[in-house]
């Protein structure tokens, strides 16, 4: 059975989101016909939300809910799936200075997978600093589509992508209720726990895909002739 | 390397401003300056028969005391350039007429992190609002945001 996730997103855990967890849950309820959801994945900012337990909403609401975390890092932000304490132990997450080739890989090696997100926004992704450094080894995947990007930032990603190669997850950077979901990653396997997620990020078949709505055309204007 | 600070600063309480005397006037103009007209927040009598037994003020009248003097010396700073970048309030318990408001403030969180635009670090001033019973009637979070 294939899952629909949206692989990043922020709760109030995060000091910049106003989001609870379950108006989340609420909203992917009442627009499940726009924005066709299984679940969500919490990539708290700088931080991992051990502490919170939201057994109790997935069952009130029938939507998975995974906890993850994005980190600032020397190659731009990067989400990090399946923490662990090992994880938690050899990396500081509130260092906005980490080292992007030791989180990836010591990440890998630890039983979890790092996903450099927005790689196309100026300073924080990876596609300016792959301007000035040399690529990351051992990248599996890269967020090309992200619910916040501005004009363009996508597009360079895409570009990013065939170059390198990466697969490619999509997340909606949710800070706000109303926007969750606009992007997601459909995987082709049922996911229920983060071992499931990471086991499938490293290994299984997924997309990107956007539920964003369309712009409609504006019309264009009509002469008429003066009679 | 991450923003340097003194951890002593967090949680030291370096403001305690003076008992302010809240009336029942004080809310009903406020009540008319932000248009609330809640008879709960704006009429005595039908107050009295409300959840709170009597007159109290709207929530957001919490953000109407004024920190101290001094309060911007105590805001520690990083960088030259920076903005207030929001306040987050949290409502405890009513402010009700004959309350005395007093305001405590110390350093809650400094944290860095990176956007678009760069770095910044981000100072969060906690001033919690307590009537003269020493109950917390509210918590008012400054962030302020300097560049790095």
């Amino acid at each position: 059975m294939a899952t629909t996730l949206d692989l990043h997103c922020h709760s109030e855990a995060s000091e910049d989101s106003r989001a609870p967890v379950e108006a989340y849950l609420n909203w992917i309820k009442l627009r499940r016909h726009e924005r066709p959801l299984d679940g969500i994945v919490l990539t708290e900012h700088r931080q991992f939300n051990r502490a919170a337990d939201y057994r109790a909403l997935e069952d009130k609401f029938g939507i998975v809910v995974l906890k993850a975390s994005e980190v600032e890092t020397d190659y731009g932000h990067v989400l990090v799936f399946g923490v662990n304490d090992d994880i938690l132990r050899r990396f500081d997450f509130s260092n906005v200075r980490l080292n992007a080739q030791e989180l990836i890989d010591g990440v890998a090696e630890m039983g979890g997978v790092a996903v450099p997100c927005h790689p196309g926004r100026p300073n924080v992704g990876l596609c300016e600093h792959y301007e000035k450094k040399p690529p990351l080894e051992n990248v599996l995947a890269v967020e090309l589509l992200n619910g916040g990007s501005r004009k363009g930032e996508n597009e360079r990603t895409e570009l990013l992508v065939t170059r390198h190669g990466y697969r490619t997850t999509g997340g909606s950077d949710s800070h706000l209720v109303s926007l969750i979901g606009l992007c997601a990653t459909r995987f082709e396997a049922d996911i229920r726990t983060i071992e499931d997620l990471v086991r499938e990020l490293k290994g299984g078949r997924y997309e990107a895909v956007d539920f964003r709505p369309r712009r409609k055309a504006i019309p264009r204007a009509v002469h008429v002739e003066a009679r | 390397m991450a923003v340097q600070y003194d951890p002593a600063l967090i949680g030291r309480v370096f403001e305690e401003t003076e008992p302010v005397p809240v009336t029942a006037e004080q809310i009903k103009a406020f009540c008319r300056a932000i248009d609330e007209t809640n008879p709960l927040f704006t009429d005595e009598a039908a107050a009295s028969a409300g959840a709170n037994g009597g007159l109290v003020a709207p929530p957001s009248f919490a953000v109407t005391f004024r920190n101290g003097r001094d309060f911007f010396k105590h805001v520690p700073r990083f960088g030259t350039r920076g903005f207030d970048a929001g306040k987050d309030v949290e409502f405890v318990a009513p402010i009700r007429p004959g309350d005395k408001i007093r305001l405590a403030s110390h350093v809650k969180e400094i944290y860095e992190k990176t956007g678009r635009s760069g770095s910044m670090v981000f100072v969060v001033i906690r001033s919690t609002l307590s009537n003269q019973n020493d109950e917390v009637v509210a918590h008012i979070d400054h962030r302020f945001m300097s560049r790095t």
